[in-house]
C-alpha cells in the first residue's frame, strides 16, 4: 500500500489516510487543543504525501506520519502568553451509553475525570505531548520518541516529570470541583 | 468513588486513569459529517488531485473544508474559546451538558449586557480575524416584556401546560411545592433540541431573577451524546459547586451572570441564550434540568427534589 501510494496511486494513499486519520486527529488535538485538528491533519497528510519518496522503506509508517502531524499542529499553537491554560474537552459520557465503559474508564469517576483534564491543561506543552502519546494513543516509548522527535531517554524522563507535575496539580485542584 | 484522591495513589493507578481518560475526551472525528460532507481522507485525496500536495502548501490558505457555513461556525467556536481564555473544561456527567471555564467578559458579545466586564483582556490578534458569527446573547430588557412571564426571552414558542409531554416527547416534571404552584407560561424551542422552559412570574415565594418579571425558570431538555449539548461560558467570578439532588450529582452555579451556548449535533454553536443568574443543573436519566432562581442554593435543591 505504501509502495503504491509512493508510486503516485492516490486511491492507495487515501486508504492509508483513512487508516491513520483517527490517530492523527487525536495527536493534533492533544498537541494543540486550541487549533482546528482537522485542518492540521489535512495539511499534514498533504505534506506526508509530498514527502513519501523520502520515507525509508520498511520503517514503521505510523510514527513517521504522526511526527508530521505533531509538527503541523505545533505550528498552529497560539503563543503561550495568549493562553491562560489549555483545555482538552471532555466528551459527554451518558450513563445510558450502549457501549460498556472500559475497565480503566470505570476507574475514574466523572469528577476525577474533570480534575484530571484540568490538571493536564496546566502541564507544559511538551509534557502533555508525551502523556498523550503514551497513554491516549498507547504508543511505545520508541514510537513516542519518533513521533515527537525526541530521544527515547527524554521520553522516559519527560513522562516521569509529567506524572509528578500532574500529582502536584491534582492535589492543588482537589480542594473543590471548580474554583476557577 | 470516595476513595483515596488520585494524587496519592501509585503511578500505576494514575497511568490507568490517564489511559481511561482517553475514552472520555471529545476527540475530533474524521467524518463523514452528519450533514453529508466527505470524510477527511476524501478531502485529502481531492486536494492532492487538485495539485495541492506539491510540498509548497501555504499554511492557512486554500484549505478545503466540509462546508463553508459549517466551517465559519467552527472558526467562530474556536475564536470564541480563544477569547474566553480557557482555564479548563470538564464534562459533568450530566447528559448534554458541559462546562467551559473562561471569562465571558473577554467575549465581544459580552459587552453592554448584564455581565460585568471583569478586567476584560483584549484579544488583539483575534481582532484581526474576519468577524466571526458569534452567537449574540440578547440584551436583557430592563422592564418585563408584555405578555406572560418569559415573553421577552428567546425561549421558543409558547405552549399549553396540558400539551407539555406530547410536544416535548418526554415527561416534563414540575415542582410539587404548593407555594410555588404551576408555571405561568411554558415554551418549547424547536431550534435547541426541543428544549422546554417553564416560567414563573415573581411573587412572595419567588423573588425576581436577573430577568425582570421572572421569578423562576425551569428548563428541561434531552441531552445525549449525539443530540447536541450545552456549553456554558463561565467567568472567573462565577463559582461552581458540586451538590446533590436526590442523591445524584448536581451543580450549583452562582456569582456573576453567565452564558449558555447550544451546540448542535454537529458540534457547533447554533444558538445562544441570554445571561443567566444563579442556576442549579442536574439530570435524571437522559433529561437534563436547569433551574434558575434567586432563592439560593438550598431552596433551589429543595425545589428540584420536589419535582414530580
Amino acid at each position: 500500500m505504501i509502495d503504491r501510494a509512493r508510486a503516485g496511486d492516490v486511491a492507495a494513499y487515501e486508504s492509508l489516510v483513512r487508516r491513520y486519520q483517527d490517530v492523527a486527529l487525536r495527536t493534533a488535538y492533544f498537541v494543540a487543543p486550541e487549533a482546528d485538528a482537522a485542518d492540521a491533519v489535512q495539511d499534514a497528510f498533504l505534506k506526508a504525501y509530498a514527502a513519501l519518496p523520502r520515507f525509508r522503506q520498511g520503517a514503521p509508517l505510523r510514527p513517521w506520519l504522526l511526527r508530521i502531524v505533531a509538527n503541523e499542529a505545533r505550528n498552529r499553537r497560539r503563543s503561550a502568553d495568549r493562553r491562560a491554560g489549555l483545555a482538552l474537552r471532555a466528551s459527554i459520557a451518558s450513563p445510558h451509553d450502549d457501549a460498556a465503559p472500559s475497565p480503566e474508564a470505570e476507574v475514574i469517576a466523572g469528577e476525577t475525570r474533570g480534575l484530571l483534564l484540568a490538571a493536564l491543561g496546566r502541564l507544559r506543552d511538551e509534557e502533555r505531548e508525551v502523556i498523550g502519546a503514551r497513554y491516549f494513543l498507547g504508543l511505545s516509548e520508541a514510537e513516542t520518541a519518533e513521533a515527537l522527535a525526541i530521544p527515547t531517554g527524554t521520553v522516559k524522563s519527560r513522562t516521569s516529570r509529567a506524572l509528578g507535575r500532574l500529582r502536584v496539580t491534582l492535589e492543588a485542584l482537589d480542594g473543590g470541583p471548580a474554583d476557577g | 468513588m470516595a476513595e483515596q484522591p488520585l494524587h496519592l495513589r501509585p503511578d500505576a493507578v494514575l497511568e490507568d486513569a490517564l489511559r481511561g481518560l482517553a475514552d472520555g475526551i471529545a476527540w475530533p472525528t474524521a467524518g463523514p459529517s452528519p450533514a453529508g460532507g466527505p470524510d477527511l481522507a476524501a478531502v485529502v485525496r481531492a486536494r492532492i488531485e487538485a495539485g495541492e500536495a506539491t510540498g509548497a502548501t501555504a499554511p492557512g490558505r486554500s484549505r478545503w473544508s466540509w462546508r463553508p457555513a459549517r466551517r465559519a461556525l467552527v472558526v467562530a467556536v474556536i475564536i470564541l474559546l480563544a477569547l474566553a481564555a480557557l482555564a479548563g473544561a470538564a464534562g459533568l456527567g450530566l447528559p448534554g451538558l458541559r462546562l467551559i471555564f473562561g471569562d465571558p467578559a473577554a467575549s465581544p458579545t459580552a459587552s453592554g449586557s448584564v455581565g460585568p466586564p471583569a478586567g476584560s483582556p483584549t484579544g488583539s490578534s483575534a481582532g484581526t480575524a474576519p468577524s466571526p458569527r458569534l452567537p449574540t446573547p440578547l440584551p436583557t430588557p430592563r422592564t418585563p416584556a408584555p405578555g406572560p412571564p418569559g415573553s421577552g426571552l428567546p425561549l421558543g414558542t409558547p405552549i399549553g401546560l396540558d400539551e407539555l409531554d406530547a410536544l416535548a416527547g418526554f415527561h416534563v416534571i414540575l415542582p410539587s411545592d404548593p407555594a410555588i404552584g404551576p408555571p405561568d407560561s411554558a415554551w418549547i424551542d424547536r431550534s435547541t433540541n426541543d428544549q422546554v422552559t417553564l416560567v414563573w412570574g415573581t411573587d412572595g415565594a419567588l423573588p425576581e431573577t436577573i430577568e425582570p418579571g421572572v421569578g423562576m425558570l425551569l428548563t428541561q431538555f434531552r441531552g445525549t451524546v449525539n443530540d447536541g449539548y450545552f456549553s456554558k461560558i463561565l467567568g472567573q467570578d462565577t463559582t461552581v459547586e458540586l451538590v446533590l439532588v436526590d442523591g445524584g450529582r448536581a451543580y450549583w452555579i452562582s456569582g456573576q451572570p453567565h452564558q449558555f451556548f447550544y451546540e448542535g449535533p454537529r458540534g457547533f454553536v447554533e444558538d445562544s441564550r441570554r445571561w443567566v443568574g444563579d442556576v442549579l443543573l442536574w439530570a435524571d436519566g437522559p433529561i437534563t434540568y436547569r433551574l434558575e432562581t434567586s432563592l439560593g442554593r438550598e431552596a433551589a435543591i429543595d425545589i428540584a427534589e420536589s419535582m414530580r
